[in-house]
């Protein structure tokens, strides 16, 4: 399968989603985030094998987190992967309510970074069977990996408060 | 060695043998970690000044602290620190474990070690050559010789400011404190 019929096959199956190319010609897809899983799977059946990242955005202003789904492939004579290169698979989430379904089902190397999502910038992942801290050792008010974390505040509150040792007397 | 440096060696001997026999722990903290290998093996060649790396803090008196210190490493700094044995020279390397460095504002980064830590000396810079840990090694000397690298003197006496800082920054300690507080 060519690049292009790839394309508008996705269209055809699935319902408003929105397919870009960039300048790259990377396949950015734009879904919803019900739509996340059947699309990894739909994308795992013509051998994109592989997730290699879920990252994520703060759009503070726009008031929603960015998730994004970067897959590639281990076959290297996979014809369609050879044309294609990467697909990135975008969705967006409300800010407010950041709550998504987890994808462990279709790839199950998601689960650390769903938890590192889950710590840095608090999104809760439904299904996830362990989301425990990773990384960090001291709790936040808001996860640091938000834009509203003023971390210049959190070091003049915390690291700065700490005294300094006093001199021993001679 | 002549034979003036003899007496001077024999009046003092326990300074003479900590000051060439200062071996490091092989800790390894920050990108600074870089810059050790190159100074222990053969185009400088610690081994010159009586520094070896040792796999373990028991065998160890010398800890060099190689760069930025995450809230997490500093559990492990500690720890390794009270596991060595008296007498015990800490060293910062770089400008991280001084103020922060380029971590000033970060999360998640101790910005002043000796809060936390005794340190006998800093070497300043981002990154600082292999010289200059020998630069600190012999400046270490001479500190030895004058009875100044006493850092770990001062952790027994402040210990209870220090485990309070500790504390702070972590959270409860599950270990016991190394010293009685009273």
């Amino acid at each position: 399968m060519n690049k292009k019929n790839l394309i508008e096959e996705l269209k055809l199956t699935f319902a408003d989603i929105r397919v870009n190319e960039d300048k790259n010609d990377t396949i950015k897809i734009h879904a919803k985030k019900e739509q996340v899983k059947t699309i990894l799977l739909y994308l795992k059946n013509y051998g994109y094998d592989h997730l290699a990242l879920v990252s994520c955005v703060d759009w503070i202003n726009k008031k929603e987190f960015e998730l994004i789904y970067i897959l590639t492939s281990y076959n290297d004579n996979n014809e369609t992967y050879k044309e294609t290169g990467d697909i990135y698979l975008k969705t967006k989430i409300s800010r407010d309510k950041s709550e998504v379904e987890t994808v462990i089902g279709v790839f199950e190397n998601a689960e650390p970074y769903e938890r590192e999502i889950h710590e840095l910038f608090g999104i809760n992942f439904r299904g996830h069977p362990r989301l425990i801290p990773l990384f960090l050792e001291r709790e936040y008010d808001v996860p640091p990996f938000r834009k509203d974390f003023d971390t210049r505040k959190y070091v003049e509150d915390f690291f700065n408060s700490i005294p300094v040792i006093p001199e021993e007397k001679a | 060695m002549d034979r003036e440096q003899v007496v001077k060696a024999l009046k003092d001997s326990g300074k003479w043998g900590h000051k060439y026999s200062l071996w490091a722990v092989y800790f390894c903290t920050g990108c600074g970690i870089i810059e050790i290998p190159p100074s222990i093996t053969s185009r400088w060649d610690a081994e010159r000044f009586g520094v070896i790396p040792v796999a373990t803090p028991r065998q160890a008196n010398l800890f060099l602290i190689t760069g930025y210190v995450s809230v997490k490493t500093l559990r492990a700094i500690i720890r390794t620190y009270e596991q060595m044995g008296e007498p015990k020279y800490t060293v910062g390397f770089g400008s991280c474990p001084i103020n922060g460095g380029m971590y000033w504002d970060s999360y998640n980064t101790i910005k002043k070690l000796d809060k936390y830590i005794p340190i006998d000396g800093w070497i300043a810079g981002c990154m600082p050559r292999p010289e200059a840990v020998f630069v600190a090694v012999t400046h270490l000397w001479t500190l030895i010789d004058k009875g100044m690298a006493n850092a770990y003197k001062k952790y027994r006496k402040q210990y209870k400011y220090y485990r309070k800082n500790q504390e702070m920054a972590l959270g409860k300690l599950e270990w016991p404190p190394l010293y009685p507080i009273k």
